[in-house]
């Protein structure tokens, strides 16, 4: 039973690492008042990318940085659209999640495959044996064995933290998204401060894709693996209302409903699924809520 | 004879019309010219593919039979999004309620027994469009009475249908004789039967009633007007007196049967049990949005989107006999068009203000 016990906890936190790096990549762009549905599709990317680098060169540095790139370029494509152009943010990223699955799909099928799999890539290489933890009765199994990704997601929540509101670039970020006349008023320049919101949303992206490639699943890609962890960081930061530390708590709380569809899967069998609808409909929810308190004593018309 | 105003609205409106023309035609030849620079990429020709993929699908009987037989449900979720957009709200919902409406014809039309086939099929139209309905009442009630952003809670929603359906049909409504993860197939009651021995079936022609029921209203009827009003400026709608909530929870609910009798019909005519690819991959409810976006929200736009899009989704599946392209390049191609399509590169203010700005230079 301990077992279990543990192995949900271990599994929240690895499986959390791509979900929270995606919130913090979406996180900056909604404060810009950008929301960005491509989460879901640069994440793909960074994930095909990051596997086929390992499986040619075998260097995991590579593959970072390929699947940073890979993200990045896709976020570029977004900004330019969505910015530069004025187009429907919603429909560009949906428009780039399907590219995404259909590009890797495509490719896939070019090199006559089904899935890649990095066979000179073993992750339990990069898994962190801390010397003293591994002694610990309970503590030891959940916090030990953790990739240096999965680590430097949990400190990536205070860089944010930092980056938002304690350096002006970031206010300057989040006054674009509270008012953009005010912003265009001050001199700012709105549309590079979005770039630079929705481009560092892209690096975060590419290293989640990683993360879930090459640290979940030990080196694997498969078609739309992604399997909507990019809405579910949407909805994290939706429920967080853009608020790193709060957006992070529902990013764990997804996660640990991840985890429980995982491994309860083995004692409920496919009703297991049904924690996977959790966080979809908690986001409902938490809309409606917080929408009521906003408009409880507002008289305001429109919609 | 016209007024000189009447004569300038015409003209106005002919002149929005040719550059939203322009738009369209721009981002299908972009997409195409990027599918054909991937092509040349892997070493593949072009050429023989487009014309292959054409030949295949428009000029053969059995060809334009199975175009036609595929455009019916790709009719259906253009209309359900175009409805809503043309209002300026959005419905991301359609995949998942065309999802619902589907397996809700596969457990009626498998447990059903004994029914006249013509009762059998109206029962299950009828229940698939009020599962679509159901599904898209939530959006509708909480963006009407709480303002709840609607593209968020339909993208969201679609996730937990699929996630629920797929419970769903691997516990209770499994079929424990198939070897994979699948509903058991539909009575013989339940499915339309083929026409001309070819893949159309009677699904085509209530498709094409839809078209024309929507068209009606889009153009004649009250509603159709309120829904333009809408579209264009919600606040001076309220305030010239018209009922907006009401007229929200109206258009998804329309927006949510369209979707669910694509569903249905898709289920009774081409597939006849649920299984995890039953929408295909992009599903039927993403074609819709791009052929909405195509059609540029107006119900004939959708009709000769979706006419265009099945023969290029019949084409591109028989290519792969033909040629050594994988026919996920149609699925690029698509991605491609929805991004170009998503902003707008020649319209008519801005060649307004172009020609203002060349006048006062001038002077």
């Amino acid at each position: 039973m301990i077992d279990v016990v543990n192995k949900i906890i271990y599994d929240t936190i690895l499986g959390t690492t791509p979900i929270l790096l995606c919130v913090l990549g979406g996180i900056l762009a909604y404060k810009a008042n950008v929301l960005n549905v491509a989460l879901e599709g640069m994440m793909l990317m960074a994930a095909f990318s990051s596997c086929l680098v390992t499986l040619q060169t075998g260097s995991y540095l590579l593959a970072l940085v390929a699947a940073i790139l890979a993200s990045v370029l896709f976020a570029c494509i977004f900004s330019y659209f969505g910015i530069s152009l004025e187009g429907n943010v919603i429909i560009i990223g949906l428009g780039l999640n399907l590219l995404a699955l259909s590009l890797t799909s495509f490719l896939l099928k070019i090199m006559a495959k089904s899935e890649l799999v990095a066979a000179n890539y073993k992750v339990a290489d990069y898994r962190l044996n801390i010397p003293l933890l591994d002694k610990l009765p309970i503590l030891g199994p959940i916090f030990n064995n953790h990739t240096l990704l999965t680590w430097f997601s949990y400190v990536l929540i205070l860089l944010m933290a930092v980056f938002m509101y304690r350096t002006p670039m970031g206010l300057h970020i989040r006054v674009v998204g509270e008012n953009e006349d005010a912003a265009i008023s001050l001199g700012l320049k709105t549309k590079s401060l979005k770039y630079i919101a929705v481009l560092m949303g892209g690096i975060t992206c590419g290293l989640a894709g990683t993360s879930l490639a090459m640290d979940e699943l030990g080196g694997i890609f498969t078609p739309g693996m992604t399997t909507g962890r990019g809405f579910i960081a949407i909805a994290a930061i939706y429920c967080g209302q853009g608020s790193p530390y709060v957006s992070a708590l529902y990013a764990l709380l997804f996660g640990f409903a991840r985890s429980m569809a995982l491994n309860l899967s083995i004692y409920a069998g496919s009703a297991s699924r049904i924690f996977n609808a959790l966080p979809y409909f908690i986001i409902c929810f938490i809309l409606m809520i917080s929408s009521i308190i906003k408009n409880r004593h507002s008289h305001k018309r429109g919609y | 004879m016209l007024s000189q105003s009447e004569k300038r609205k015409q003209r106005s409106y002919s002149a929005s019309f040719k550059y939203s023309l322009a738009n369209t035609l721009f981002a299908v030849a972009a997409a195409f010219v990027i599918g054909i620079l991937i092509m040349l990429a892997i070493g593949a020709d072009p050429f023989d593919t487009y014309y292959q993929m054409i030949s295949q699908s428009l000029f053969t009987f059995d060809g334009l039979m199975r175009t036609l037989h595929v455009a019916a449900p790709l009719i259906l979720t253009g209309l359900a999004i175009a409805v809503t957009f043309k209002a300026n709200l959005f419905n991301m919902g359609v995949e998942g309620q065309m999802l619902l409406g589907g397996f809700c014809t596969a457990i009626v039309g498998s447990r059903f027994q004994n029914l006249p086939p013509f009762l059998h099929i109206l029962v299950c139209l009828l229940l698939a469009m009020l599962c679509g309905m159901l599904f898209a009442l939530i959006p509708a009630c909480l963006k009407a009475y709480y303002k709840v952003d609607e593209m968020v809670v339909t993208l969201m929603l679609n996730y937990a249908t699929v996630e629920i359906l797929t419970f769903l049909s691997e516990g209770v409504f499994r079929d424990p004789t198939s070897g994979y993860v699948s509903t058991a197939t539909i009575q013989d009651s339940a499915m339309f039967s083929k026409l001309f021995s070819s893949d159309l079936t009677s699904f085509f022609f209530i498709a094409i009633l839809m078209f024309c029921i929507i068209y009606v209203v889009f153009k004649y009827t009250r509603l159709g007007l309120e829904l333009k009003a809408l579209g264009q400026n919600v606040n001076f709608a309220e305030a010239t007196g018209m009922n907006v909530k009401k007229k929200i929870i109206i258009l998804f609910l329309i927006s949510g049967a369209l979707s669910g009798l694509a569903g249905a019909g898709w289920m009774m005519s081409e597939k006849f049990r649920y299984t995890l690819s039953f929408s295909g991959n992009p599903g039927l409810g993403w074609d819709g949005m791009l052929i909405s976006l195509l059609g540029a929200h107006s119900p004939l736009g959708v009709l000769i989107a979706a006419f265009f899009y099945s023969s290029l989704k019949v084409g591109m599946s028989k290519i792969e006999l033909f040629t050594n392209v994988p026919g996920e390049i149609i699925s690029v191609i698509q991605a491609f068009m929805i991004l170009f399509l998503s902003v707008t590169i020649f319209s008519l203010k801005k060649s307004q203000e172009r020609k203002a700005r060349k006048e006062q230079l001038s002077r």
